[in-house]
């Protein structure tokens, strides 16, 4: 029974993509070798002990929260196993074993064996007390990283889960734009670190209550002689495994309970249709939607929230750096910048749910769902870039960035919902159509063209406020800050309205090849020739990245296709 | 409101010139053609008005070599109900979706009321109220915001919306649904089919298409949903469903396409495809049927 549900694991895991899983194992192995050499290249005991404790700290936080950050296809979803006929505690101890046969499971018993040098350093007798140490803080590990997911349900059910995805992309992008600051942070204080360990007793006091630090406690009684203590910790090990692992059981056997959900008061059909504070207008009514769709769809709560995250990110680590502190202010400004990335795929979050504006086409039909998508992104970020940009203007205390940030917030955000309502609509990227997503990938293919072109739209449309930065910065008047606050709403406006202003003229001839694009993957188109000017871009854009799109496409029958072959092989 | 609407949808007819009967058509529809909101012999004056609500000429489709929709002519009179039944992968979707204006025809035109789809998109939409299958919906709305969005989307004063989607989720025992806060996304298939059901009623269109209205839909719905459409006709409406259930369009339909491998094999008023048999048989007649072999599946039932 385990064995079987081990090899339908290992079956799983090899249909995951290859490149994935190399650079899995690649991450993995260099945070191994990262803590082995810490470890290894400590100043004196009490440093070694300092590292190790905060080592396995990190190690134990990263093994509980990952299965939830990277749900992959390794997992054993209970649901997969409810009509056999198996009991549930056979089931459970079946799913609990096979958690623990993985190489990421693997790579953290090699991180936590890295005690094992603390041990032969001190005493090489010690080593006796390492190894099961290390090997009960794995089980207790592991055991925990399913009691999180588990509780958190999948990684997208719950709130939480969003809020964790979306910290992941934050922190993603702000590596990208702004990683270099933590890095060089570290690199100073670093070498201090390894050679004096934690100075502040309380810290260190602190780090060792963690069960992950236990194993090193252990070993340093044992290494003193004192060998009831080290059996007394390993025991506690033991104890708090047992009790995770009884506790997580029943979690991963399948509920038999329906998932029941209710969202917030009841509510009569009448109050939901006669009420609201926005016209009762077409545009209202689009605006109305898509507020509700980006606050309660997972998939855009993590589009938004990974924006917010880093802007937040990258203004902590400027906050965290000493020359960098007045960066912080632009947090929000950030924001506004991701917004232009994070809305550019509205039509494609839709997916085939666009039939309702092809058959409902009207005279101004069009426009009012175009408007009406660019104010939702404005009603959902604008209040989010506020909030971060008053935070982080006090924290840093710069408030020479104030004219900036009023200027640029508006400038930019404008350029940002045009920007991305052009990219949503000639590039549209559907992905995985809304009723069949599981996870919030499902929903995109690859956007890295479309990024790029919408932060080219937004940085072309935000240039007079560019420019009055510049004056406002190089040759400052009393006049300079009012009149770039100005220029800053009117150009965001502007952007808005015109950028906006070429999706519609685009939708308006095109509307029913959106649709085309989303249900059949291609454009059934046999008229017009090559056009020019603007419109010859706009088509340019349209048939390049539906080619990038049927290509992938094919790639993808063709990886498929050779696997089969190599199966029958 | 509704007045508006069809006026328009009228005097655009009227203004596109009306289009003569084709002589593919198997029977003019025997009884009169009631408009609903007012009488249309007026407005189309002395022109011979176009009888049909829909009119498909030469429609034809290709998916690559595929060929879905193979050059099909069809004419559904005015104020009938009318039953498109075919075999899984028949075309009847593709076809239905070119009639809608939802899928680009390779060839062919369509028209409703008189008004070509895709010549004048606007105008026909006014006239359609349309239920695709297996389509997407917001899913992240409730039924009753779903109908308040699309109401107002189209344009339909904020009152009428509201009593209009009250009365529907009432009549579509959507209520109780909707005072949970259920989110369309998590309704089940045949709550969903009414829910679609009442996207396509709200804005009062003259030619309902309705692609597997019943699909999923509960024995006690199903009735509910037969007296809405019945309601619909009764007042001078044209339905057009699509399906394989062939007892269910017997029971509904007065006229009869059955399509297979994206031809029409037969077409005209259910007595006439029937012949005296069952729909079904001549079904099977028509597009053929595989036999269950003696010696297939001889372990079934231990």
């Amino acid at each position: 029974m385990d064995r079987w549900l081990i090899s339908l694991k290992l079956t799983m895991l090899r249909h995951s993509t290859p490149g994935m899983r190399m650079a899995g194992w690649a991450i993995g192995g260099a945070l191994v070798v990262v803590t082995w050499a810490a470890a290894l290249n400590a100043g004196n005991d009490a440093a070694r002990h300092s590292i190790l404790t905060l080592g396995l700290l990190l190690w134990g936080v990263g093994t509980a929260i990952g299965p939830v950050l990277m749900s992959g296809s390794g997992t054993l979803r209970p649901g997969y196993f409810t009509l056999l006929p198996m009991s549930r505690p056979v089931l459970g101890r079946g799913l609990l074993v096979s958690v623990y046969v993985s190489v990421a499971a693997g790579v953290v018993l090699a991180a936590l064996l890295a005690t094992g040098v603390h041990a032969v350093l001190l005493s090489p007798a010690a080593l006796a007390v390492a190894v099961p140490g290390a090997v009960l803080t794995w089980i207790l590990l592991v055991a925990l990283s399913r009691l999180v997911y588990g509780l958190l349900g999948a990684a997208m059910g719950s709130r939480a889960g969003v809020e964790i995805a979306s910290i992941q992309f934050g922190l993603m992008f702000a590596g990208m734009f702004a990683g270099w600051i933590p890095v060089q942070v570290a690199i100073e204080r670093t070498p201090d670190f390894l050679a004096t360990g934690f100075t502040d007793a309380a810290v260190a006091r602190g780090l060792d209550l963690s069960p992950t630090s236990w194993a090193v406690l252990a070993v340093e009684r044992a290494a003193r002689g004192d060998w009831g203590g080290a059996l007394l910790l390993l025991g506690g090990l033991a104890v708090l495994a047992a009790a995770v692992i009884a506790a997580t059981i029943p979690l991963l056997v399948p509920s038999a309970e329906p998932a029941r959900r209710r969202r917030g008061r009841r509510r009569s059909a009448r109050l939901v249709a006669g009420g609201g504070w926005l016209p009762a207008t077409p545009t209202g009514a689009v605006v109305a939607k898509e507020v509700r769709q980006w606050s309660r769809d997972a998939w855009r709560m993590i589009e938004t929230q990974s924006g917010v995250w880093t802007g937040v990110l990258i203004g902590a680590f400027a906050l965290a750096s000493e020359d960098l502190d007045g960066v912080a202010a632009f947090a929000g400004l950030i924001i506004t910048f991701m917004v232009g990335i994070s809305a550019c795929t509205v039509y494609g979050q839709d997916g085939t749910a666009v039939w309702l504006d092809v058959v409902s086409q009207d005279a101004g039909s069009v426009r009012a769902d175009v408007r009406g998508r660019q104010w939702g992104v404005v009603l959902t970020f604008l209040p989010k870039i506020l909030l971060v940009s008053v935070v982080f203007v006090l924290l840093s205390q710069a408030m020479w960035a104030v004219p900036i940030l009023l200027a640029a917030i508006p400038a930019l955000l404008g350029a940002a919902t045009g920007a991305a309502l052009i990219v949503a609509a000639v590039g549209v990227s559907p992905g995985v159509d809304p009723r069949q997503r599981v996870g919030p990938n499902d929903a995109v293919g690859n956007i890295t063209f479309h990024v790029w072109i919408a932060m080219l739209l937004m940085q072309a449309a935000v240039l007079p406020t560019g420019a009055m930065v510049l004056l406002h910065l190089l040759a400052p008047a009393p006049w300079t800050a009012p009149a770039l606050v100005v220029v800053g709403i009117a150009n965001g406006f502007g952007a808005a309205w015109a950028l906006g202003r070429v999706t519609i003229g685009y939708l308006d001839k095109r509307l029913p090849d959106l649709y085309s694009r989303i249900r059949y993957g291609q454009v059934f188109r046999t008229d017009d020739g090559a056009r020019t000017g603007w419109a010859g871009a706009l088509d340019w854009f349209e048939s390049s990245t539906l080619k990038g799109e049927q290509q992938a496409k094919a790639l993808k029958q063709k990886q498929r296709e050779a696997q089969r072959a190599k199966v029958k092989v | 409101m509704p007045d508006r609407r069809s006026r328009n949808a009228r005097s655009a007819e009227a203004r596109r010139g009306v289009v003569g009967q084709p002589g593919g058509m198997t029977t003019t529809s025997a009884r009169p053609a009631p408009e609903p909101g007012g009488p249309a012999a007026e407005d189309s004056g002395g022109h011979a008005a176009s009888e049909s609500a829909l009119e498909l000429t030469g429609l034809r489709r290709t998916f690559g070599d595929k060929v879905a929709v193979d050059g099909i002519d069809l004419a559904v009179p005015r104020g009938s109900f009318f039953g498109l039944v075919g075999p899984n992968g028949a075309g009847k979707t593709t076809a239905l979706s070119m009639a809608t204006g939802l899928l680009r025809p390779s060839g062919g035109r369509a028209l409703v009321h008189g008004i070509n789809v895709w010549r004048d998109p606007v105008a026909a939409k006014r006239v359609l109220g349309v239920l695709p299958d297996g389509l997407a919906l917001p899913e992240r709305l409730t039924g009753g915001e779903l109908l308040t969005y699309w109401g107002r989307f189209r344009r339909m004063p904020a009152g009428v919306v509201a009593d209009r989607a009250a009365e529907l989720m009432r009549i579509l025992e959507l209520e109780e649904a909707e005072e949970l806060g259920t989110l369309v996304g998590e309704y089940s298939t045949g709550m969903r089919k009414k829910i679609g059901l009442a996207t396509a009623l709200l804005h009062t269109p003259r030619l309902l298409v309705l692609d597997e209205p019943y699909e999923a839909v509960d024995p006690v719905s199903a009735r509910v949903l037969t007296a809405i459409l019945r309601r619909f006709t009764a007042a001078g409406g044209t339905i057009i469903i699509s399906s394989h259930v062939m007892s269910l369009v017997e029971s509904l339909c007065d006229r009869v396409a059955i399509i297979a491998a994206g031809s029409v094999l037969a077409d005209g008023t259910l007595d006439e495809v029937r012949g005296g048999r069952t729909l079904e048989d001549r079904f099977v007649e028509l597009v053929g049927a595989s036999e269950l072999g003696e010696e297939d599946l001889a372990w079934i039932g231990g």
